[in-house]
């Protein structure tokens, strides 16, 4: 990629930057070369071009963040923050904002952890393996919560409310105490880190006055370089309940039964009800089966389920704590699932003291790293890629149903592979419905825009949103969030103006402009 | 004791890491940068193993036909399903000794 500029700077202003910003970090972490600027595309998204940046500073401080984000101030560039870079189906490492400089905290790995109280304080660049290694190397009595995607960052993920298997799973509720470097370049601590060497400031997270916490998550508000992240204790014992569903109509009472056990609290993990690709994209390629354009005939999908014996829809829960309290809560539980399907659930059991070793498909729920889910983007063949559309629905049925209904026609309309899942949160669903394509694919991927266009407007029309967003639809989602002619949006610019008078620090994000860069919105 | 516990455990990890990055071998500096995807069950080896007539179980490091210029080349072009790995992440002394490692000797 040749290089690319920000609006409004030039290559000289931008040279210049970059040249003070080396003296910061070293001439061997300003990457800036044609082949850096490839390295941090999105490798996954319809238009890698359209969110190139012009280079790549990587700080291992955060007193060096401190000053590169001062020069970034001198020198009105904008900067584009990454944990890891690893957000895929979100936009990887690339910025909303073409032309913007990657700052890229993937360098800041250090741990500290606290045994007594379970609390990991992570650096950008802390990644689950990272952690997950670092447990098990000084044997701390903790597990993990890992995503789907463990290669990211520990808090980059909880920062964008990523989520997990186990009942620490939502990974921004986790989250305690942070250190932020500030859009104008000043350094402060939330909560009780706001006391110089306070002992609780990864113990209580409000501390005294306003707690600004999730002002950091999903924003261009600053620069989270420390946070204190909470840890699931080591369990005296896990149960697993596994149902495969036959039927596309057992979606809705399966989401009203475990919507009951999510607000009464029988269960409390957030399982994900995912429809049969899910499993078959990671274990199988669709030219295997179907040699075609446009969605998968039905009698292709039975004989793809039939090989991998997975159902129309699959769950997976799990129970974790006290051996006497799990077993009373799978009673319950299975008792409950009876009522509606003959199925059996599979049942497996663990119990501290014997090895851990959980099968492939069970890791994630036992807290340990992962990464073969995104295998599913290799599904068609080719180049593979893939955005997220996910939008949040009350929690139950007959609203999971019509939503699925009306998901899997417009998949259908469009030639697309449904892959969609229903996670049950306490009080909602969150549906991820994976968009997989074949970037080689020039007919698939004109199709794209206008199918992910029309499943936005689709939830729009229900008044439902989404949770989170790919760079390229930032804006569009945003402007979903309409209420009072989308007064929200004009109270997050007002505080950006406030806080980033230059307008530096990840302009767009989550539809977001600063006052410089406003005639960018989409 | 909290407090001792937490400094000694914050040392160790630090430690690990200046060790991992300036010093360590194309071993276990593949595990490290690599591992997640292209070793036990992770997506690369999910991906490679279902090749057409692939005997490496979707492990590169049961391969012979790797060279150094290739694996540097994938590495920092993407390929299929694999995304670009950045210098940020993987500097370019580490990956020639992961390059090397691979390649087994070849260049």
């Amino acid at each position: 990629m040749k290089q690319v500029l920000p609006p409004g700077m030039s290559a000289a202003q931008m040279d210049r930057a970059l040249k003070a910003i080396a003296r910061v970090v070293g001439d061997d972490w300003v990457l800036a070369t044609d082949l850096d600027r490839d390295t941090y595309l999105d490798h996954f998204a319809v238009d890698e071009a359209a969110h190139a940046a012009a280079a790549a500073v990587a700080p291992l401080t955060a007193e060096q963040v401190v000053e590169v984000v001062k020069l970034a101030n001198t020198h009105k560039l904008p900067l584009w923050p990454i944990s890891r870079g690893k957000n895929f189906g979100y936009g990887g490492a690339a910025p909303r904002l073409k032309g913007s400089v990657v700052l890229d905290l993937s360098r800041m790995k250090k741990i500290e952890f606290d045994a007594a109280n379970g609390v990991a304080l992570v650096e950008p660049g802390v990644g689950f393996y990272d952690l997950y290694d670092y447990i098990q190397q000084n044997k701390l009595p903790y597990w993990t919560s890992v995503p789907g995607n463990s290669w990211g960052s520990v808090l980059g993920n909880a920062l964008d409310r990523g989520v997990g298997y186990t009942t620490y799973g939502e990974h921004t509720a986790k989250l305690c105490g942070m250190e932020v470097v500030m859009p104008t370049g000043e350094l402060l601590r939330t909560g009780m880190g706001a006391m110089k060497d306070s002992p609780t400031w990864n113990l209580y997270r409000y501390g005294f006055g306003p707690s600004w916490e999730q002002m950091f998550v999903q924003s261009n508000y600053g620069v989270v370089t420390k946070a204190g992240v909470w840890l699931m204790p080591a369990p005296e014992a896990m149960i697993g309940l596994d149902l495969e569903m036959e039927n596309v109509d057992d979606l809705g009472w399966c989401v009203d039964i475990v919507a009951g056990m999510r607000r009464d609290g029988l269960l409390q993990q957030s399982p994900s009800i995912g429809s049969w690709l899910r499993g078959a994209a990671v274990l199988t390629s669709r030219k295997e089966w179907y040699d075609k354009p446009g969605a998968l005939p039905d009698d292709v999908i039975a004989a793809i389920r039939k090989r991998f014996n997975i159902g129309w829809w699959s769950i997976s829960l799990r129970l974790y704590g006290y051996a006497s309290i799990n077993e009373a809560a799978a009673t319950l539980i299975q008792s409950q699932f009876a009522r509606h399907t003959r199925q059996p659930m599979t049942i497996t059991r663990w119990n501290q003291g014997t090895p851990l070793n959980p099968a492939p498909g069970q890791a994630a729920f036992a807290g340990v790293p992962i990464t073969f889910p995104l295998a599913n983007a290799a599904w068609h063949g080719g180049r593979g890629g893939h955005i997220g559309y996910s939008p949040v629905l009350p929690a139950n049925g007959a609203a999971a149903m019509e939503q699925f209904r009306r998901t899997y026609d417009r998949y259908r309309e469009f030639g697309m592979d449904y892959h969609g899942s229903f996670a049950m949160n306490e009080r909602s669903i969150t549906n991820v419905n994976q968009v997989l394509f074949n970037k080689d694919d020039k007919d698939m991927m004109g199709r794209v825009n206008g199918f992910f266009r029309a499943l936005v407007k689709d939830a729009s029309d229900k008044r439902y949103g989404e949770y989170r967003t790919h760079i390229d639809y930032m804006d569009l989602v945003a402007s979903t969030y309409d209420f009072n002619n989308n007064s929200l949006r004009r109270a997050n610019e007002a505080i950006k103006d406030a806080l980033d008078p230059n307008g530096i620090l990840a302009p767009g994000k989550s539809g977001i402009w600063p006052k410089r860069y406003r005639d960018q919105r989409a | 004791m909290r407090i001792s516990l937490k400094v000694l455990l914050a040392t160790c990890a630090m430690s690990a890491g200046l060790v991992m990055g300036a010093e360590a071998d194309g071993k276990s500096l593949y595990s490290h940068r690599c591992g997640m995807c292209h070793q036990t069950i992770g997506m690369g080896v999910s991906i490679l193993s279902r090749r057409p007539g692939d005997t490496s179980k979707g492990l590169l490091e049961e391969r012979a036909d790797l060279s150094a210029a290739v694996v540097q080349a994938v590495v920092r072009s993407g390929i299929g399903n694999m995304p670009r790995i950045s210098r940020g992440e993987v500097s370019d002394p580490e990956l020639s000794r992961i390059a090397g490692y691979l390649a087994k000797g070849k260049p």
